[in-house]
């Protein structure tokens, strides 16, 4: 093996009291870079003993399975362990790359909830990292994105969205009170899921900006981010949708976006720079950070609200593990009179994903209803009336899949435009 | 020869989904993953979801004459679950309900693919007044395969190896029959094996080469409210192993007794592994360190176990303090793995937590781990140190005193990096020689054996004990499908 770069000790983090411990950090790990290719990241692949602990989450609410992929699919292959064995096995080429093979990593929605049980240092920090490489290498060798994939992706480059709609449409939710200010140099990236299914959201946003009597404008030149043909392992061609992005935004003088959309978010503020190399330098904000700063700074006040209503929270994937903002919806939530919020038992890093990241909603809708389901569930075993989240695409994966209406599904953005 | 039709025979039995010989599934199982024992071939892994489905694959495996491995997550040290004949892997995750808890009589019924985690997520939750007792093993290695290999727990000073704690056993034979044994084979209790013949015995200690284990009952133990763990150090093995004797003698409501050396730190990635010595001695380090645990139903019980521990400790010289007091003065990473061992610093998991299945990046370990005389273990430890200080390893011991320190259990764990063959060559080397030093004592006897190493014992049982295995082998496997190739049952 090669020779070891460890990078500073971190503190280990004890819960007292609460019956499990938990790393917060872990100690001695190798010097990586993230979003490198399969090659890079060989080395660490075969120190998955496949000892299951990827399965599992180890909280002080209960030990629960946390991998909607492996317990829908059930065979190791499915799981994170059997994943990691299996890009050993490519790699040092024991196997060869296979339809099976890229469907397996394709039935995935990459929400790694699985990186976070795992204590070997480079799998829990990394192991995200090879399974987009993995992808990328599909796409290389023609074993990817998976049909449904590919279509979206075609509309993607043609109509810039992946709903099969037409991007004259686009802006066909927003309503004539919705003030914008042309010179504005604050863009509301309101994203395709929000342009397209689920407009409440935009709406909600747009309102709040005007509330809050902020100057912004939404572009007319707004295209899909790429996420859904960055996250099938399309690299390049979501690179050039990004760099068509920058240029458009760059060009409208724009310095800040706030998006109401956890997947944009994601890509515009991690993607973007550090994956495509595209220094935008615009400053991105989720719609939860903004609100919590305004919610702080007064500047946003919320009404007596005066129905009482229990909600829970659900992370998604995009904020919450790939970028760690868990506690600013929560923060919100918590400010608004007569919102009682309990937590699911999977909560934070230990989140039960809704099932539609990742491509998998559009190719293999059995997976994505099973993870929806099981969330719903969850959801209303707390006895809770709404399911809150603040990303578009799981609200429209819950809405798409509550029966009998036992309970609702709202974004964060219509939960606060109710009460301001 | 596996035909597409008996591919569809099985299909038929448990679904489409749930059959596969695609070779990205069946690679998954036809090597543990973690041992330098050498690959098998799985040409079928299989999930079924009933002990019907179970019996009607076995049914097609006799009709084909195909070998049939019982598994559930495959990595056991030894590479018992490793297909050596190719043949049908049963993968057993999909039988993962618990299916009863019963608090009066202390047990719980489980179907064969339980899983550690599930196990303790289920009784956190709805029994958190009972435990199973936690294996040190990875939180997805199954609850009944530990049991049936003599895996042990932190409750084995108090209940004994996992054998120890079947009441219980529903299974499919080798010849397809389902039985059961003890008090659930003519009653809904399963309650124990008294008093009819124990023939869990048939399945104990087998390593699946009699059948395939659909349901046990295993023993559940209340959860008292009073419990401390000390940590006494010692410089050397020899140094702390009497005071662990001595107190496995002394009752005191000790439930566990544990011996590691700082070894197991290297492993465990707990110390820097540049700045490590193979032989953590050499720093000047302390060797040994025993885990004491203790529970009382009391405080007036627990304080005076507790004093009467720290006397004993004192007798011997060494330092009765608890895990908590004794970590403060370790190195931050060490504070972790101690952290997560025992309840009262906050812990009680399994060992993946540490992030050691990586074996100090190398992601191989294998062991020789042998059940021994308390009278040799000091001595087990001293003859493998000496052969893995010979090949520049860290000698990584650890031992537990099991069932009211009636006999022990010693193991010498070595890593290496099984993505080099010559690594892999050594590691076998080194493994082979310590299991030869180790042998020179008498009654050591080793579980969960590779396949080199069953021969030697097959060899050293006395004949009339070797020949009733063979027949009872023949009776319950008539065809020899059952993990051939495997465990002193196999051929």
């Amino acid at each position: 093996m090669e020779e070891i770069n460890t990078v500073e000790k971190e503190p280990i983090e004890y819960l007292e009291g609460k019956g499990i411990t938990k790393l917060t950090k872990v100690a001695t790990q190798q010097k990586l870079d993230r979003n490198k290719n399969l090659d890079y990241y060989k080395d660490i692949f075969y120190q998955c003993g496949k000892c299951g602990t990827c399965r599992t989450a180890y909280h002080e609410e209960g030990w629960a399975r946390i991998c909607p992929s492996g317990e829908f699919g059930k065979f190791e292959a499915y799981y994170l362990g059997g994943k990691n064995l299996l890009a050993w096995a490519v790699s040092s080429e024991t196997l060869k790359w296979t339809e099976k093979l890229a469907n397996i990593f394709y039935q995935c929605s990459l929400c790694l909830a699985c990186t976070q049980q795992c204590q070997i240092p480079e799998i829990h920090n990394f192991a995200g990292e090879w399974l987009m490489a993995m992808r990328e290498d599909a796409v290389k060798l023609g074993f990817g994105p998976m049909p449904e994939q590919a279509r979206y992706s075609e509309h993607v480059l043609k109509e810039n969205n992946p709903y099969m709609e037409k991007h004259a449409d686009r802006l066909n939710w927003l309503p004539s009170h919705i003030k914008q200010t042309p010179d504005a140099k604050l863009a509301y990236f309101v994203g395709c899921t929000s342009s397209y299914r689920e407009q409440g959201i935009a709406i909600a946003t747009a309102e709040i900006l005007n509330s809050l009597q902020v100057d912004f404008k939404i572009l007319e030149e707004e295209k899909c981010c790429s996420s859904p043909v960055y996250m099938t392992g399309q690299t390049e061609k979501a690179k050039e949708i990004a760099e068509n992005n920058v240029k458009a935004y760059k060009d409208a003088g724009i310095e800040q976006i706030i998006t109401s959309c956890a997947g944009c978010y994601r890509t515009w503020k991690d993607t973007y720079p550090n994956k495509f190399g595209l220094d935008h330098g615009i400053e991105i904000t989720h719609l939860p950070e903004f609100l919590l700063k305004k919610l702080s700074s007064g500047e946003l006040k919320i009404n007596n609200n005066k129905t009482p209503m229990k909600i829970t929270y659900h992370d998604p994937c995009h904020i919450g593990r790939h970028m760690g903002i868990y506690e600013q919806p929560r923060d919100v939530l918590r400010r608004i009179p007569g919102i009682e919020l309990i937590e699911m038992d999977r909560n934070r890093q230990n989140a039960w994903c809704c099932g539609s990241g990742g491509g998998v909603r559009s190719a293999f809708n059995e997976l994505s209803s099973f993870a929806a389901n099981e969330r719903i569930q969850e959801a209303k075993e707390t006895t809770a009336e709404a399911i809150v989240s603040c990303c578009p695409f799981c609200l429209n994966q819950f809405k798409n899949n509550i029966k009998n209406n036992k309970i609702q599904a709202l974004d964060l953005s219509e939960l606060v435009k109710r009460v301001i | 020869m596996i035909s597409h039709e008996i591919v569809s025979e099985l299909e038929s039995v448990v679904g489409e989904k749930y059959v596969s010989d695609d070779p990205e599934i069946t690679y998954l199982y036809h090597y543990d993953f973690i041992t330098a024992e050498p690959e098998g071939k799985c040409d079928i892994a299989i999930m079924p979801n009933s002990a019907e489905e179970v019996q009607e694959i076995i049914k097609i495996a006799n009709k084909n004459r195909i070998p049939v491995v019982p598994w559930v997550s495959g990595i056991n040290f030894g590479s018992i679950a490793t297909p050596r004949r190719g043949g049908i892997v049963i993968d057993m995750r999909r039988m993962n309900r618990i299916l009863e808890v019963n608090e009066d009589d202390m047990y719980a019924v489980l179907e064969g693919g339980v899983t550690w985690a599930d196990l303790k997520g289920y009784l956190d939750k709805h029994h958190p007044n009972f435990k199973a007792g936690i294996t040190w093993s990875p939180p997805g290695t199954g609850v009944i395969p530990s049991c049936l290999c003599y895996g042990m727990f932190d409750l084995g000073m108090q209940g004994g190896t996992g054998a120890e704690f079947v009441n219980g056993i529903e299974a499919v034979l080798g010849s397809g029959e389902l039985v059961r044994v003890g008090s659930c084979s003519l009653s809904n209790y399963w309650y124990g094996r008294q008093p009819l013949p124990d023939l869990t015995g048939l399945f104990i200690g087998w390593e699946g080469t009699t059948g395939v284990v659909t349901k046990m009952g295993i023993k559940l133990w209340p959860k008292l409210p009073y419990r401390a763990d000390f940590l006494p150090i010692a410089q050397t093995v020899e140094e702390g192993v009497p005071l662990m004797l001595k107190l496995s003698k002394a009752g005191l409501g000790i439930i566990d007794l544990c011996i590691i050396n700082l070894g197991w730190a290297q492993s465990l990635m707990c110390l820097d592994q540049n700045n490590v010595a193979n032989d953590p001695v050499e720093l000047g380090l302390p060797d040994f360190l025993g885990l004491i645990s203790t529970q009382a139903y009391t405080e007036k019980q627990h304080e005076a176990q507790c004093e009467a521990i720290r006397d004993i400790c004192n007798e011997f010289n060494l330092d009765p303090l608890s895990v908590k007091e004794q970590m403060e003065s370790f190195p931050e990473n060490l504070q972790g793995l101690m952290g997560h061992l025992t309840p009262s610093t906050g812990g009680q998991t399994p060992m993946q937590f540490w992030g050691c299945w990586n074996f100090s990046r190398g992601g191989g370990g294998e062991w020789i781990g042998s059940y021994v005389s308390t009278r040799n273990v000091a001595k087990y430890y001293n003859l493998s140190r000496e052969v893995c200080i010979k090949y520049n390893r860290p000698p990584q011991f650890y031992g537990r005193l099991l069932f009211g320190g009636h006999y022990c259990v010693a193991r010498t764990n070595i890593n290496f990096n099984k993505n080099d063959p010559e690594e892999i060559k050594t590691a076998r080397k080194v493994l082979h020689e310590i299991h030869e030093a180790v042998q020179e004592l008498d009654g050591v006897v080793m579980y969960k054996p590779p396949i080199w190493a069953v021969q030697y014992y097959k060899d050293k049982t006395i004949p009339g004990t070797t020949k009733l295995i063979e027949d009872i082998k023949k009776v319950v496997d008539p065809n020899n499908i059952m993990n051939p190739g495997q465990g002193i049952g196999g051929d």
